[in-house]
């Protein structure tokens, strides 16, 4: 895998305005991504409302973001600069979810 | 036991004084696992000072490398299996501050548990760190109890459900049944139990 900083493709909606998601334009910056991995522990709830208080995403949003972390046991949350995610998985550990970042793409 | 139910700005919980020892006992244990630091311990100045700086300088320590102690790296993770300049530097950086913030939650805990009574009152800007700390709680015991995947947590349920059931019949004894896993077990269950009527509460008002 490359080391070149390259733009997350996936579409990642990052900001919100209203009950609009925006799609952020793949950018330089957000060359790293926030995973949120399943685990037998985590209550779909906590999960969902952690989603929802921390990212700022309306209960739909997080609740199909925690069923993808339970169903496909991984999802993508964030992405954008390293301090940036290094900011959000330690909130993601702090809440106990089991959280890790990479480059995007790997 | 009664889960977690509004009154006025808080929620409450009831717990005989047996299910009390018992949470207030396990979540002493996830801080001393923690922090080295024993919650409701007798201290004297001198050695609560001497105290904390050896916590310091363990805190130190420990945030150099991955915590041998699965049951710690289920609460301190690896942030980047993938790239362990990364993992290292995350944990130099967080791991401190991450300890202290689920040290206090836990404190706060064992907090309203040494209140006399049955009841276990958590304000309701509280109760996501209540959340938190169970969640943290039982990730110990998921660690100690082996459950890797949803398929064990299925498994230890039918566990317990069978021990439960002979339990009743008074063929107990006979049965090939780890006591200790089948009351380490029925704790996760509980703990889920009170967590999940928690985020009931938290969520009332949601939509």
């Amino acid at each position: 895998m490359s080391d070149d900083p390259r733009p997350y493709a996936g579409g990642v909606s990052t900001q919100h305005q209203g009950s609009t998601d925006v799609i952020v334009e793949s950018r330089i910056a957000d060359a790293w991504v926030t995973i949120v991995w399943n685990d037998p522990v985590n209550l779909m709830s906590y999960v969902t409302y952690v989603f929802q208080t921390y990212f700022g995403w309306p209960r739909e949003r997080a609740q199909a973001r925690m069923r993808e972390v339970h169903t496909e046991g991984r999802s993508v949350v964030s992405s954008g600069g390293r301090e940036m995610m290094e900011v959000d998985v330690q909130a993601m550990h702090s809440f106990g979810l089991w959280a890790t970042m990479q480059r995007s793409g790997q | 036991m009664r889960g977690f139910e509004a009154r006025g700005d808080m929620a409450v919980a009831q717990l005989d004084s047996e299910e009390r020892a018992v949470v207030a006992r396990v979540i002493a244990d996830v801080g001393l696992l923690l922090s080295g630091e024993a919650f409701g311990a007798q201290r004297d100045g001198v050695e609560d000072f001497e105290d904390e700086l050896f916590a310091h300088v363990r805190g130190f320590e420990v945030a150099l490398s991955d915590p041998e102690d699965p049951a710690v790296l289920r609460i301190l993770p690896n942030a980047a299996p993938t790239d362990r300049q990364v993992a290292d530097e995350f944990r130099r950086l967080t791991e401190p501050e991450l300890r202290a913030i689920k040290v206090d939650r836990l404190r706060a805990i064992w907090d309203a548990l040494s209140e006399d009574g049955p009841e276990w009152k958590v304000p309701a800007d509280e109760a996501m760190a209540t959340a938190a700390a169970l969640t943290d709680v039982r990730l110990v015991l998921a660690a100690r109890l082996g459950i890797d995947t949803d398929a064990d947590a299925d498994a230890l349920y039918r566990e317990i459900e069978h021990a439960e059931n002979a339990a009743a019949t008074d063929v107990f004894a006979s049965l090939a049944v780890d006591p200790h896993r089948v009351w380490l077990g029925m704790v996760y269950q509980a703990l889920t139990w009170l967590q999940e009527s928690l985020m009931t509460y938290v969520m009332r008002d949601d939509v």
